[in-house]
């Protein structure tokens, strides 16, 4: 049997293409590997949207600094676009002002619960962002929606 | 020494996009950006090629947003009956609004100018095309949908993984900055956004072999081809350009 027939006797069978599939994925990362390990791939220090981790904020590691309602000093891309920016650094709610004076351990928490953190840097600068990932929860929502309510008439 | 490479790469000069019309963003293979739109720091826009793409992807949206669906007749052998079959209105509606957030999702994903807007926007076709296939009520187009929705979520790894190995290595995902700088994103993280598209873009594969492109499910399945096509064709364009 030639290569090429076995390849195509494989990838006729649809069934077989997530494992293939999965195989490409193994064979990139291996890749991947290999390039940090030469040391292709390096950490560019100036990033666009700067980040200071402060381990002793309870709310790190989300804590931006800032006062809220004060302007504080955000660097963004296109300053044009944002005349507003650095304005609101974050809001918490009074449960999320409570979970910070209970443990600093609880940054996660608070930014998970709804009404946690406004980060301004995600909702001011990268807005678009916010727009597309909602509606692809709405569009799967719909979907599961459809699906497991077909039967019911 | 340092800021200043910063400086040059990551903000291109607001004069560039807010200054003279005719000074666009040159990209790499289709020559300057026509148009911008943009969504505070994410500035979207459309160059020749681009332009082309979008044309096509709107035409194909108000297709299926118009068009009624196709009604498959089957004729008895050895007799003079022949049957239509019927689809139930629910089901159009749901192929109908899917097709439409395909047709959109696929603008934006043309029309990004943010890469990780653009993986966004392909993992959101992938999701529609999930619909689209898993509207029609058969089980061996249900078994399809089902192998091409595993692929989308394994898809979604690499996708965004190739994202964020952008951001870290050159500092900004925003294609005016990747475009014009000379910050060299590696191999492998082109490599992993080649190989997340191809996943989310698979769709086409599983319908053929379904054979629902005559099925109960055309002409809204033709989205999921268009999408697909197009999504390919912008992810060569932003490989060979970055």
């Amino acid at each position: 049997m030639t290569i090429i027939r076995k390849v195509s006797r494989i990838l006729q069978n649809h069934n077989n293409l997530t494992a293939v599939y999965a195989l490409v994925v193994i064979i990139v990362a291996a890749i991947g590997l290999i390039s940090v390990a030469v040391g292709d791939i390096t950490f560019e220090k100036n990033q666009l949207y700067p980040k200071t981790i402060n381990p002793d904020s309870p709310l790190n590691p989300y804590d931006r600094g800032g006062e809220p309602f004060a302007l504080a000093d955000i660097k963004a891309q296109y300053p044009d676009n944002s005349p507003n920016l650095g304005y609101i650094t974050g809001y918490l709610s009074p449960l999320a002002i409570l979970l910070t004076k209970i443990s600093p351990h609880l940054g996660t928490t608070i930014v998970a619960h709804p009404g946690g953190i406004l980060d301004e840097i995600l909702y001011s600068t990268r807005g678009l962002d916010t727009i597309v990932e909602t509606s692809i929860l709405f569009v799967a929502f719909t979907t599961a929606m459809f699906l497991y309510r077909r039967d019911e008439e | 020494m340092i800021n200043t490479v910063c400086d040059e790469m990551c903000l291109p000069p607001t004069d560039m996009l807010y200054g003279s019309p005719y000074e666009f963003l040159e990209t790499g293979i289709e020559g300057q950006a026509l148009f911008n739109l943009p969504f505070g720091d994410i500035v979207n826009f459309l160059t020749p090629y681009t332009a082309v793409l979008f044309i096509f992807a709107l035409t194909f949206t108000i297709i299926a947003a118009i068009s009624k669906p196709e009604r498959q007749v089957d004729t008895v052998f050895g007799g003079d009956a022949c049957y239509t079959k019927d689809i139930p209105q629910d089901t159009l509606r749901f192929q109908r609004f899917m097709a439409i957030a395909c047709g959109l999702a696929t603008m934006g994903g043309i029309m990004a100018g943010d890469v990780f807007n653009f993986t966004l926007f392909t993992a959101f076709i992938g999701i529609t095309n999930i619909g689209i296939v898993a509207a029609v009520k058969n089980k061996h187009i249900l078994d399809n949908a089902f192998e091409y929705g595993l692929l989308a979520m394994i898809g979604t790894l690499p996708l965004f993984v190739g994202a964020a190995l952008v951001l870290a290595t050159t500092g900004t995902l925003s294609m005016w900055g990747l475009f014009n700088s000379s910050a060299a994103v590696p191999l492998f993280a082109k490599l992993l956004l080649v190989i997340g598209v191809i996943a989310e873009g698979m769709a086409p594969v599983f319908v053929a072999k379904a054979e629902i492109t005559r099925a109960p499910g055309a002409p809204f399945i033709l989205m999921v081809h268009v999408s697909s096509l197009l999504i390919f064709l912008r992810m060569i364009e932003i490989v060979i350009s970055v």
